[in-house]
């Protein structure tokens, strides 16, 4: 469903061009859960924007559905973001002035009919279901990033891309996070989730690794460090 | 789009507050003083209008010195004069008032004064304005201050003159100049007392020409007055005209100038806000994208808030600025404080055009959150 090929990306900086990415060749299957692990500044969040038609690559292209993401103009590529790409972040960047189900519902167009009750049931199933019409600062970390899911999740988006879901979570709203992406996947949805803890670990189907922007063969990180 | 940026205006009521503050400033200060330029001008007018004449024309044969020296022409000229100036089309003579006047002088109570008789203001049919100065009744007469003083007679007292009993209708306050020895009468009257029926040996006349100080315009009236009146010659009062010229000139500098410096400075306010509220945006505006929201609607958050804002403004700011019109204008414009009152199409104006300066304002703000890079934002965070 997704793939990439020789996808580079590279950025000047002060100190000379910095490899990003570097020669990434990757496929992942529709249903498929995959966990990208890689220290801080391996290139794991530019390659998940990249896939996720977010970042420009230097060279190379990703193939989503068919599709040369990077031959779309930008208008294109928002459209199959709207539609076929859900985006989970660390940081959840919830919309601060819109209530729960106003987050979820962020990114319909008006067009979903039932798009209310849908978000709604999507959230109870999520455990939120007393929250509905709280703000984001009103939540804890665990709420605010099962409201990111939601979000992600409620155009049932054939691919999930998260981005350090668990990164601000304690171990246990750690694995309720993981259990909820597992159970999309499981009901036939793609999931990349990149990290660099080992929460995910044990739902994914597959793990690769990164460092400096190149996939390495063989087990990357110590289960024991937690290095950020 | 419109409950989303509802939500964000409620939420950052902050700064919400600041920029409705700065346009509301903005659009009470034009209402304000939009409200009381009419009246303010208005005033202007006036206080020009009492500056005197611009245009004086005598008989040709006028002696300037004598003239000058006693206030009025030896000379006269045939009433029929001034009907032939005010039916003339010029071209660069244009006038909204003239008044024929005949000017003796004559003894009276052991003393001179100067009996002038006044013709009927004919005011010029484009202008569309009420005559000047003061009416008079035939077989009445108004006394200058020292006269009265001098001849012992007050307003209803009778005065004979040339064998007629004329009623005193008003003896007028000190004006302390030469018109405190002058008796007016209608310019019939007059010309029977002097023995000169159908003669006149002034026009007076406002606003003849428009011309800047820097011109010369006494030549090209003469050149033109030459035609139409051959008996007649043009002086004309070059400061009173200028000063009047230049009050009225500064008025609307003032205007000219002040307009667009509260429109630069709300623009200003508005687009610094804006581009604060974008940048507090930045990670907003990330998942936006990443949520598949196109730049159109990016853009539309940041103008559509600066719209709501400036409606509201505009609403706002025409009730503080019509009521400051209202409260203070009176004290300031006192000749014509009942002339400011409400003006229903300023608000009509500043609920479209405080919107549209928020919108213009906020404009390069909102270009750079659409030309913000997502994934940038989104890898900082």
């Amino acid at each position: 469903m997704l793939t990439c090929e020789s996808l580079c990306k590279y950025y000047q900086s002060s100190k000379g061009m910095v490899k990003s990415l570097d020669e990434i060749n990757l496929s992942v299957s529709k249903g498929e859960f995959l966990e990208v692990r890689g220290h801080s500044g391996s290139g794991k969040t530019t390659l998940l924007l990249t896939l996720g038609a977010m970042m420009q690559p230097t060279q190379g292209k990703v193939v989503f559905k068919g599709t040369d993401l990077y031959r779309l103009n930008r208008a294109e590529r928002a459209r199959v973001r709207s539609s076929s790409i859900g985006f989970v972040f660390q940081m959840f960047h919830l919309i601060p002035y819109l209530d729960v189900v106003g987050n979820v519902l962020a990114g319909d167009d008006g067009n979903h009919s039932g798009a209310c009750s849908k978000s709604e049931a999507l959230l109870q199933e999520l455990g939120l279901g007393h929250r509905l019409n709280h703000l984001p600062n009103q939540l804890s970390a665990g709420e605010k990033q099962r409201v990111a899911l939601a979000r992600a999740m409620v155009a049932s988006p054939d691919l999930i891309l998260a981005d350090e879901p668990t990164g601000n979570l304690d171990p246990e709203n750690s694995k309720e996070v993981c259990r909820h992406l597992k159970r999309y996947q499981e009901k036939g949805g793609t999931v990349i989730v990149v990290t660099h803890g080992d929460a995910v670990h044990d739902f994914a189907n597959r793990t690769i690794d990164l460092k400096a922007g190149e996939i390495i063969p063989g087990p990357l990180l110590d289960p024991q460090s937690d290095e950020a | 789009m419109l409950p989303l940026i509802l939500r964000e205006i409620s939420f950052r009521k902050g700064h919400t507050t600041i920029m409705l503050c700065g346009l509301i400033s903005v659009t009470a200060l034009m209402t304000a003083y939009l409200s009381t330029e009419s009246a303010a001008e208005r005033e202007t007018k006036r206080v020009a209008r009492d500056l005197g004449f611009n245009l004086r024309i005598l008989p040709k044969q006028t002696d300037m010195d004598l003239y000058w020296f006693q206030g009025f022409s030896d000379q006269t000229m045939p009433e029929a004069t001034v009907e032939r100036l005010a039916n003339y089309q010029g071209v660069f003579m244009t006038y909204n008032h003239l008044m024929a006047s005949l000017r003796q002088k004559i003894t009276m109570g052991g003393g001179d004064v100067i009996l002038v008789g006044v013709a009927p203001t004919i005011t010029s049919p484009d202008k569309k304005k009420r005559p000047m100065g003061f009416t008079i009744k035939a077989r009445t007469l108004h006394l200058g201050y020292q006269v009265g003083q001098r001849l012992g007679l007050k307003s209803g007292d009778t005065l004979q003159l040339s064998g007629h009993d004329f009623k005193i209708e008003k003896v007028m306050v000190e004006y302390g100049t030469e018109e405190d020895v002058y008796v007016y009468g209608t310019l019939k009257d007059v010309q029977g007392i002097a023995g000169k029926p159908g003669q006149i040996n002034e026009i007076k006349a406002i606003d003849c020409l428009c011309l800047t100080a820097d011109q010369d315009p006494i030549s090209i009236l003469r050149n033109e007055l030459e035609k139409i009146l051959p008996e007649a010659k043009v002086i004309q009062d070059r400061v009173q005209a200028d000063a009047r010229a230049r009050q009225r000139q500064m008025v609307q500098r003032k205007f000219e100038f002040l307009s667009p410096f509260l429109m630069v400075c709300g623009a200003i306010w508005v687009a610094v806000l804006s581009a604060l509220n974008v940048r507090e945006r930045r990670s907003e505006i990330g998942i936006w994208r990443a949520l598949g929201k196109g730049g159109g609607f990016i853009a539309g958050l940041v103008i559509g808030k600066a719209m709501i804002i400036g409606f509201f403004a505009g609403f706002l700011g025409f009730w503080v600025g019509n009521t400051m019109a209202l409260e203070v204008g009176p004290s300031i414009f006192q000749i014509t404080a009942k002339a400011i009152k409400t003006e229903w199409s300023y608000l009509v104006w500043s609920l479209i055009l405080t919107p549209l300066l928020a919108a213009a304002a906020s404009f390069i703000p909102a270009m750079l959150a659409v030309t913000q890079d997502p994934a940038e934002t989104l890898r900082e965070s």
